[in-house]
C-alpha cells in the first residue's frame, strides 16, 4: 500500500509539475473564460461607439419582387409587413427574370423573388445559406395570402379571415418524473460525451505512454526490482486518473464560475443556458462513467504498453483498444444525431463494458432508461473493470520483463496460463 | 551475512532457463557471476531480487529465507536506465521511497553518494543532460541509496572512461570492505579478477564452474611452463629436437614460449637442461590460465566446455 501511495504521488505530481499539463489546463480555462465572457467583452467594445449607433439595425437584405402573377400572390407592401424587423426589404421591380438575375449577380439586390402564380414562385440567389429561414417564412406568408384571398372569395370578410388564419394552437408539454426533452438535453449530452471521449482517450494514452517510456528508457529494470509490478501499474493508473479528474474539475469549475459571472449576457443564448441547466445527476453520471471508463481503458492501455520495448511500437500495440473506444464514440454520436438513443444497438452497447461508458451515459441523458438498467450496466462495467484490472496486472507483470518483438495475443494467453 | 542460492530451477514455457543453480557468498566478499548472454545470470539475479519466484529451489540469507523487509538489495542493471526527463534528485527520492525509505533519509543518502561519486553538482539537473559516464554514476547512486546489504552489479564498468572506472572501482572496493555482499556480473574479466575471490560460471542454465579463482587457477595441470627469453626460437628448436622425448607440445607466442611437459616431475630437469645449455632466460614459471581463458574454456564451443570439465 505504501508503494502504491508512493507511485500514485509520483505520477500525480509528475503531471501537476509538467509544463504541458499546466499549459493545457490554463489554455482550456482561458478558452472557457473567453467564450463565456464574450457577451461582456463585446459589450465593452460596443460602448465607445457614436451616440446614434447603438441599436442601429444591420442594413436589411434587399429582395427584388417581380410580380408575374399580377397581384395574385401579394405585393411588396404585403411581404414587407410580414417580414417586419426580420432584416429583409422587398422592393417591387419591373424587370424580366433575366434582368433580375443579372441585378442579383451585380449585387444590386441580395436576392430576387419571381411570383409566378398564387402558390408558385422562383427565388434567385447567389448563395443559399445552410440554415435558410427565409424560404419557410416566405412559403407561410404566401400560403397565408392565398388562404385569406380564398376565404374572402367565399364571403368571409377580411377581419374574420385574419382571425381565422391567425388562430394558433397552444400546446403544453408535461414531462413525467423521468421524462426529458431531447431538444434540451442534446447539447449538454453532446458536450459531455465529447469530454468523456477526450478525457478517457487522452488519459488512457498518457498511461500507455508513461509505461512505454519506462520500458524504453529501461527505468523499468530498476522499478520492478524496487517495488511490486502491481503497485507500479495501479499507482500509475490511479495517479494519472486523478490528474485527469483534477484537470476536468478545474476546467468545468471555471466554466461554471464564468457562466454565473456572465449569466446576464446569455439570457437569450439557448445553447449556453441549456449547457448550464443540466441536472446535477447528469454531472454525477459523467464523473461515474469517466472513472469506470477511464480505469477500464487505462488498465488495457497499461498492460499493452508493458509489452512494447520501444516507443515506436506503442501505437500499433494499443491500436485495437483505441479502435474499440472510437467505435463506442461513433455509435453514441450517430445515435444521438438520429435522436434514437434507445435503439437496439444502443441498448446492447449499453451493457457491453467497452462501449457502455459513453452509450449508457448518452441513453441516461437523452433516452428512456429504467433505474434497473442503469444499475445492471454500471455493475457489469464495474465488474469488468475489476476483471480487466486483475488480468492487466498479470500481463503487466510479465510484460515489463520482456524485451524484443511484442508477443502475439495467443502467446500472452499461454504465458498467463504458465503464470511465469 | 551469508547469501546462499540453493538448487534454483526455472523454466519459461518449454524453455529451461535455470537448472540447479547454487551460489554461496559471504559478507565482505564479491562473487563473480559469469556467463555468456542468455546463460541465466539475469534470471538468477531476478529470482534473488524476488522479481519472480523460482520453479523450485530457494534463496537463503544466513541459512533462512530472506526477510525482504530487513535485508535490502541494491541492483545496478546491465541495461542502465532512469527517467531521462526528470530531475535526478526527484527520481532518486522516488526510488528510495519505493524501497521503504523516508524522503528525508533518501535525500541524505543521495547527497552522500552523489558527492562520493562526484556528481553532486548535477543533483538538480535532468538525467538526459549528463554525459553517459555521469549517468552511470547516478545509476550507481540509485543502487546504493538504500544502504543495501547485498549489492548486485551487472556490467557496472561498461562505457566508462578510465578516470570514472577508477572512481567506481574504489567505491566497489569500499562497499566490499564495509562487509556487504557483492554479486558482480561482467564480461570484463580484469575487473572480476580485481574484486572477486570466487566466481560462478553459468552455461546453459547450469553452473559450469564455481569456486575460488586462485584454487581454480592452481587446479590446472602444473606441467605447462611459460618460458620468457630473447632466445625463445633457439629454445623452441632445442625442445623439438634435443629433448623431444620429454615434451608433449611447445608453442611460440608473442613474448613467451609455452611448453607442455609429459610429467610434472620433469619440471626441474627441464629447467636444469636450459641452464646447462646456457640460454639467456628471463623467467620460467608454471602457466596459469587467465580468467578469460577459463571463461572461454567453459562457455565456448569447445567439446570440453560443453561437458563442464571439473577441476
Amino acid at each position: 500500500m505504501k508503494q502504491l501511495k508512493t507511485v500514485f504521488s509520483f505520477e500525480f505530481l509528475g503531471y501537476a509539475k509538467r509544463k504541458s499539463f499546466i499549459g493545457l489546463t490554463l489554455v482550456m480555462i482561458l478558452i472557457v473564460a473567453g467564450v463565456l465572457s464574450w457577451g461582456r467583452i463585446s459589450e465593452i467594445f460596443k460602448q465607445p461607439a457614436g451616440p446614434e449607433e447603438p441599436g442601429t439595425p444591420a442594413p436589411a437584405a434587399k429582395v427584388a419582387l417581380l410580380d408575374d402573377a399580377e397581384g395574385a400572390a401579394g405585393d411588396a407592401a404585403f411581404y414587407n409587413a410580414a417580414y417586419a424587423n426580420q432584416g429583409f426589404e422587398f422592393v417591387a421591380v419591373n424587370l424580366t427574370k433575366q434582368e433580375a438575375e443579372q441585378a442579383v449577380t451585380n449585387n444590386e439586390y441580395d436576392s430576387a423573388i419571381v411570383l409566378t402564380g398564387p402558390l408558385t414562385y422562383t427565388r434567385i440567389v447567389r448563395t443559399l445559406g445552410l440554415y435558410d429561414e427565409f424560404a419557410q417564412r416566405f412559403n407561410e406568408t404566401m400560403l397565408y395570402h392565398y388562404r385569406a384571398a380564398a376565404l374572402q372569395d367565399h364571403g368571409v370578410d377580411q377581419t374574420q379571415a385574419q382571425a381565422l388564419l391567425g388562430a394558433a394552437v397552444k400546446g403544453d408539454v408535461r414531462f413525467t418524473a423521468e421524462g426529458k426533452s431531447q431538444e434540451q438535453s442534446f447539447i449538454y449530452t453532446y458536450v459531455l460525451i465529447f469530454m468523456l471521449y477526450f478525457a478517457i482517450m487522452m488519459y488512457g494514452q498518457f498511461v500507455s505512454a508513461s509505461v512505454a517510456t519506462e520500458k524504453s528508457t529501461r527505468a523499468m529494470e530498476l522499478l520492478i526490482t524496487s517495488s511490486r509490478p502491481t503497485s507500479l501499474m495501479f499507482g500509475k493508473v490511479l495517479g494519472t486518473g486523478f490528474a485527469g479528474f483534477v484537470q476536468m474539475v478545474l476546467i468545468l469549475g471555471s466554466a461554471f464560475v464564468f457562466y454565473h459571472f456572465n449569466k446576464g449576457y446569455y439570457t437569450d443564448s439557448y445553447v449556453i443556458n441549456s449547457l448550464f441547466s443540466m441536472p446535477v445527476s447528469i454531472l454525477l453520471y459523467t464523473v461515474l462513467f469517466f472513472i469506470l471508463g477511464f480505469f477500464l481503458y487505462a488498465f488495457l492501455y497499461a498492460s499493452l504498453a508493458s509489452l512494447v520495448s520501444r516507443m515506436e511500437e506503442l501505437g500499433t500495440a494499443v491500436m485495437p483498444v483505441t479502435m474499440l473506444f472510437i467505435l463506442a464514440f461513433v455509435v453514441s454520436m450517430i445515435s444521438m444525431g438520429s435522436g434514437n438513443v434507445d435503439s437496439l444497438l444502443m441498448r446492447v452497447c449499453s451493457y457491453v463494458p467497452f462501449t457502455s461508458p459513453m452509450v449508457m451515459f448518452a441513453r441516461i441523458a437523452m433516452g428512456e432508461v429504467m433505474p434497473l438498467e442503469i444499475i445492471a450496466s454500471v455493475a457489469i462495467l464495474f465488474l469488468s473493470t475489476v476483471v480487466v484490472g486483475v488480468l492487466a496486472a498479470k500481463i503487466y507483470r510479465l510484460g515489463v520483463l520482456m524485451y524484443g518483438t511484442p508477443p502475439k495475443p495467443s502467446n500472452i494467453i499461454k504465458m498467463l496460463r504458465n503464470k511465469s | 551475512m551469508i547469501l546462499e542460492v540453493r538448487d534454483l530451477f526455472k523454466s519459461f514455457g518449454e524453455k529451461k532457463v535455470l537448472e540447479g543453480i547454487q551460489l554461496y557468498v559471504e559478507g565482505g566478499r564479491a562473487l563473480g557471476l559469469l556467463g555468456r548472454n542468455g546463460a541465466g545470470k539475469t534470471t538468477t539475479i531476478r529470482i534473488i531480487m524476488d522479481v519472480f519466484p523460482p520453479d523450485s529451489g530457494e534463496v537463503l540469507c544466513d541459512g533462512g529465507p530472506i526477510n525482504r523487509k530487513q535485508v535490502a538489495i541494491g541492483y545496478l542493471p546491465e541495461e542502465h536506465g532512469l527517467y531521462p526527463k526528470i530531475e535526478i534528485t526527484e527520481q532518486l527520492i522516488y526510488l528510495g521511497k519505493l524501497r521503504g525509505m523516508k524522503a528525508k533519509d533518501a535525500r541524505a543518502a543521495i547527497a552522500k553518494w552523489m558527492k562520493r561519486l562526484e556528481v553532486d553538482e548535477y543533483a538538480k539537473r535532468r538525467l538526459e543532460t549528463l554525459s553517459k559516464g555521469n549517468q552511470q554514476k547516478v545509476q550507481l547512486v540509485a543502487t546504493l541509496i538504500s544502504n543495501p546489504d547485498i549489492v548486485i552489479l551487472d556490467e557496472p564498468f561498461s562505457g566508462l572512461d578510465p578516470v570514472n572506472a577508477a572512481l567506481l572501482k574504489d567505491v566497489v572496493k569500499e562497499i566490499i570492505k564495509e562487509g556487504k555482499i557483492v554479486l558482480f556480473s561482467s564480461h570484463q574479466m580484469n575487473y572480476v579478477e580485481e574484486f572477486c575471490d570466487n566466481i560462478a560460471i553459468l552455461h546453459n542454465g547450469k553452473i559450469a564452474l564455481a569456486g575460488a579463482i586462485n584454487d581454480i587457477k592452481r587446479s590446472y595441470d602444473r606441467n605447462v611452463l611459460v618460458v620468457r627469453s630473447l632466445q625463445k626460437d633457439a629454445i623452441m628448436q632445442y625442445c623439438l629436437n634435443d629433448i623431444k622425448e620429454n615434451i608433449v607440445t611447445a608453442s611460440m607466442h608473442r613474448d613467451y614460449l609455452k611448453v607442455t611437459l609429459k610429467a610434472v616431475e620433469q619440471k626441474g630437469a627441464f629447467m636444469a637442461a636450459l641452464h646447462a645449455k646456457g640460454f639467456d632466460l628471463d623467467s620460467i614459471g608454471v602457466y596459469e590460465p587467465s580468467l578469460n581463458d577459463i571463461f572461454v574454456q567453459y562457455t565456448g564451443e569447445e567439446p570440453q566446455a560443453e561437458g563442464g570439465k571439473a577441476q
